[in-house]
């Protein structure tokens, strides 16, 4: 309703601004496409002491999916990975959604980037 | 504030911000050629993060001078969707100055991969040294799509002054880039800028000007939270408008 509002307070003013008109309609048309949730295949992966498990975690290839990590520590983690093009900070004892793919069959590391040294694990699409 | 209540009150909010953006640029009175250290902005934000970020850039002359451009930024991601950035930045031609103060806010508006392309919202407003400039407002939709190992984005972008001594047209501009995903360490790609004139009413071909070239891209982990990125590019004229050669670089400290 408020987007309604506002959209006709803008279609009151002057006439040259039907551009942003046009913006302000795909803009906002963007910021609601989050009512359109799809239903991709999940899979859940845990950080616990600085640790993914499971640290080598199976997709199906040339499929989209849902990672739901949840970070058992206290503190907050990066879920980074060059190959799948995803950073993602995730609060500490809180779980997030990444989606990936669809992948074409292969490894693909990733890692907490706050605790490299132990945070590290792959999917493997197959 | 606990992650899940970031999260509820998110999405009204990320509305609200972009119909604040949206209504601002069409009620305030009305530029746009990119500076050369100008970037190629993404949607995507980082939560928590925080950044220090120096930007440079060079064109070769139009007219009389070399056209050079340096940014030195702090940026902080507020929220996970909303990443704000405030710059100071430098101009040189025939001498070097302070050309302006920005304000630079990012707003992801879809998770990244969940549709067929991830979207972000850009709100700049500068406050040029030069007060006769009045105010600079530059707005759009940012877009992000992957193909396999590439990344592809394209920006639209409103700019436009106000407040200032002499009315000015509302400009359309754009920036795109290609980035295959090589190494962490080595990325590369292409890049391109450019606008077209008044959003209604655009310069002829000749007279815009738009650039485009290769572009390399990567990141290091230091350790910890800490990262260095950088990107750079070197930008062909595409059309006599714009200088022949333009070099821009960007460096980030992550922390």
């Amino acid at each position: 309703m408020l987007m309604q509002m506002v959209i006709i307070r803008i279609t009151n003013n002057s006439t040259g601004n039907v551009v942003f008109l046009r913006t302000a309609s795909i803009v906002i048309a963007l910021g609601s496409a989050s009512a359109h949730a799809a239903n991709e295949p999940e899979f859940a992966l845990t950080l616990r002491d600085h640790r993914f498990a499971p640290a080598e975690i199976r997709v199906p290839a040339n499929v989209k999916v849902r990672l739901v990590v949840d970070n058992q520590d206290p503190t907050p983690e990066e879920f980074d990975s060059h190959a799948l093009n995803r950073e993602k900070v995730i609060p500490g004892k809180s779980k997030a959604t990444i989606y990936i793919g669809p992948l074409a069959p292969g490894r693909y590391p990733f890692m907490g980037e706050f605790n490299a040294a132990t945070a590290q694990g792959a999917v493997v699409a197959q | 504030m606990t992650p899940a209540m970031i999260q509820r009150g998110g999405r009204l909010t990320r509305r609200l911000a972009i119909l604040v953006a949206v209504h601002s640029l069409v009620l305030l009175a009305p530029v746009a050629y990119a500076d050369p250290d100008d970037y190629v902005a993404v949607p995507g934000v980082e939560y928590g993060e925080r950044e220090i970020e120096l930007r440079l850039g060079t064109a070769s002359a139009t007219d009389e001078h070399r056209q050079s451009a340096a940014s030195l930024a702090f940026g902080y991601g507020v929220t996970p969707w909303w990443a704000t950035e405030i710059y100071g930045k430098w101009h040189r031609s025939d001498a070097t100055s302070f050309d302006a103060f920005e304000w630079e806010n990012r707003f992801q508006l879809t998770e990244p991969g969940q549709y067929f392309a991830d979207f972000g919202l850009l709100v700049e407003i500068e406050r040029p040294r030069d007060r006769a400039e009045g105010y600079e407002l530059r707005l759009g939709p940012l877009m992000q799509k992957d193909f396999g190992p590439v990344q592809a984005n394209f920006n639209v972008l409103l700019e436009r002054h106000y407040r200032a001594s002499e009315p000015e047209e509302t400009e359309l501009g754009y920036q795109w880039q290609l980035r295959y995903r090589w190494r962490p360490g080595f990325d590369f790609g292409a890049q391109g800028f450019g606008d077209v004139g008044p959003w209604d009413d655009w310069d002829p071909t000749r007279d815009q000007p738009h650039v485009a070239g290769p572009a390399i891209f990567g990141r290091f982990n230091l350790g910890g939270r800490q990262v260095l990125k950088y990107d750079a590019a070197v930008l062909f004229k595409l059309t006599n408008a714009a200088p022949s050669t333009t070099l821009r670089a960007q460096l980030e400290y992550e922390f």
